[in-house]
């Protein structure tokens, strides 16, 4: 098994060579995939809002934006420069630090989640023992900022779309939670990484959602509506809430929220790409083709190109996952919050529990197939 | 026991169903993506008003007869006809005429019954103000003409879809000379001119 390329090790070696501690060759490392990562992750909210109102607009048989750069692929940065430079207003007797606090509280986790996103063997940030669990945990302090939001905006709107949105996170974090819990219990690990090689090896028959499809079925569920995308935007329904938790926002605080909205729908997108649909893998088993071929594994080509297919590969399945939330957004009406919550807990609940008994079960029964 | 297995096999029959209509619905929505953008450019390119279009009102001053006719078929009495008896001519005398297209509903009944034809529909629809009360065209205002769309050298005309030739549906980059489908009314009245003259 090799690792393929590892940055890290490479740029630590060559700072040591220069005479540099290996702790200080780390530390000067470490800033390095961070920034990276939360550049790519702006840059990909970017990408996400222009194929949000392209697609938007060709499934109502419209042209879009069109005037801000080529093919309108400027809107998004024009609409971000537009919120900064707009006022930043408190409303009367609103609490000002709550108030302030919330919209941070709200995007800080979003991006402290990307932490355990893989790209490849070794392009993640940190591989954390407990993966998906720290994505999970970070997740539920969501709703403590949007709830926060909702309140200290002395706004009946606010409040309402601010307990909307905490019952909504705490109902479908459960059947999200029991979803990947199967994955979990099937590669004996709760890092990303090796969930994803758990599935590596045989190309597209590897990948878990043949083996949970039930469980890829509530966990994107779930996942849309922890993101509050269309078919459970109820925190935000314009018609009955005015912009719920955002209706006292402007200029960069309600950028935030924006922001942080698409963050999450793309990070998402990647955990069910990681989890799901074999992460950084190619549908080919790529190892075994170069074994054929006779090309050896460190090969450095090789090894480029497997890293470069890794990445887009990761990408292209999220924004796969992101094309069908968009899609689904202009296909199903909103439901409504009594129907909300009758799906999360009297359906994906009990489904979820009976998936994981059923892969225990599969798990105890089939140990090859199901990873004993 | 065999009863709540019927529930459940209930359940998850409808739950398939349900996963179809949603199948359904998401094919629909990925169908109207490779159909053609009905958009127009507005500011760019406009569309034709048809030859019947009911746009803002003209009124033509010197052919009015003060007689009230628009007042009366109005549904709210909204023109405004102000005249005084003349009693040496013992004719009326026509001073102002407006109507508030703030409140209009372009319905035609005037224009319908006006007895001297001094009122009639335009094509403008851009009345767009700062103020409401800037609405209320008075005769001389109601007397000005509206600037055609094909005469307007920013602006892309565009045909509506049934003035279009045969197996058109953009009507981007159709030229003008093309006619539109079927016959003109004039071509009709050639075609069945013959027809009705035998009969008489």
């Amino acid at each position: 098994m090799t690792s393929g390329i590892d940055l890290q090790k490479t740029f630590v070696d060559t700072l040591m060579d220069l005479g540099l501690t290996p702790g200080l060759s780390k530390l000067l490392w470490m800033p390095l995939p961070m920034l990276v990562m939360i550049i790519v992750a702006t840059v990909g909210v970017l990408v996400v809002v222009w194929l949000e109102r392209k697609i938007s607009a060709a499934a109502q048989q419209r042209v879009g934006p069109e005037f801000a750069g080529p093919e309108g692929s400027l809107q998004a940065i024009a609409d971000g420069l537009k919120l900064v430079f707009k006022e930043d207003t408190i409303p009367a007797k609103a609490d000002p630090w709550l108030f302030t606090l919330g919209p941070i509280l709200v995007i800080v986790p979003v991006f402290v989640s990307y932490l355990i996103v893989p790209f490849g063997q070794n392009l993640v940030i940190t591989n954390v023992g407990a993966g998906v669990f720290l994505w999970i945990a970070l997740s539920s302090v969501q709703p403590i900022g949007l709830l926060m939001s909702g309140y200290a905006s002395n706004n009946k709107y606010s409040l309402l779309g601010g307990l909307r949105a905490a019952a909504q996170s705490i109902s479908y974090e459960i059947p999200l939670a029991l979803a990947v819990l199967a994955i979990v219990m099937m590669s004996n690990s709760l890092s990303t990484i090796d969930i994803v090689n758990q599935q590596s090896g045989y190309g597209i028959l590897g990948w878990n959602i043949w083996r949970q499809p039930v469980g890829f079925l509530i966990f994107w569920i779930s996942a849309l509506a922890e993101c509050e995308r269309l078919p459970f935007d109820l925190p935000e329904a314009e018609e009955e809430l005015v912009a719920g938790y955002q209706t006292e926002y402007g200029g960069m605080k309600f950028a935030l929220f924006y922001l942080s909205s698409y963050v999450n729908l793309i990070l998402s997108a990647l955990l069910v790409a990681i989890l799901y649909l074999g992460g950084w893998e190619f549908p080919v088993p790529l190892d075994r083709v170069a074994d054929w071929v006779g090309v050896p594994a460190d090969n450095p080509v090789l090894q480029v190109v497997t890293a470069t297919l890794g990445i887009s590969m990761t990408v292209l399945k999220a924004y796969v996952l992101v094309f069908t939330a968009i899609l689904l957004r202009w296909t199903l009406p909103r439901v409504r919050i009594d129907q909300l919550l009758n799906l999360g807990w009297k359906f994906l609940l009990p489904v979820a529990l009976v998936n994981l008994l059923a892969t225990a079960a599969l798990k105890l029964a089939f140990p090859v197939a199901f990873g004993g | 026991m065999l009863k709540f297995l019927k529930q459940v096999g209930d359940y998850a029959k409808e739950t398939v169903q349900a996963a179809k209509y949603i199948g359904q619905g998401l094919s629909v929505t990925f169908d109207h993506m490779s159909r053609r953008p009905v958009t127009v450019q507005y500011p760019y390119e406009k569309l034709i008003p048809s030859e019947r279009y009911r746009g803002r009102i003209h009124y033509e001053f010197d052919k009015c007869i003060a007689c009230e006719v628009c007042v009366r078929v109005c549904p709210i009495n909204l023109p405004v006809v102000d005249w005084t008896f003349n009693k040496e001519t013992k004719k009326k005398e026509l001073k102002h005429y407006s109507i508030d297209f703030g409140v209009c509903i372009f319905c035609g009944n005037c224009v319908e019954y006006c007895p001297t034809n001094c009122l009639s529909m335009t094509e403008e629809y851009e009345l767009a103000t700062f103020d409401r009360h800037e609405l209320n065209y008075d005769n001389v205002a109601l007397g000005r003409l509206p600037y055609k769309v094909t005469n307007d050298p920013m602006v892309t005309p565009l045909r509506e879809l049934a003035y279009l030739p045969q197996g058109e549906i953009d009507p981007h980059g159709v030229p003008d000379e093309r006619p539109r489908a079927g016959s003109r009314p004039d071509q009709l009245v050639d075609q069945y001119r013959p027809a009705a003259a035998k009969e008489e």
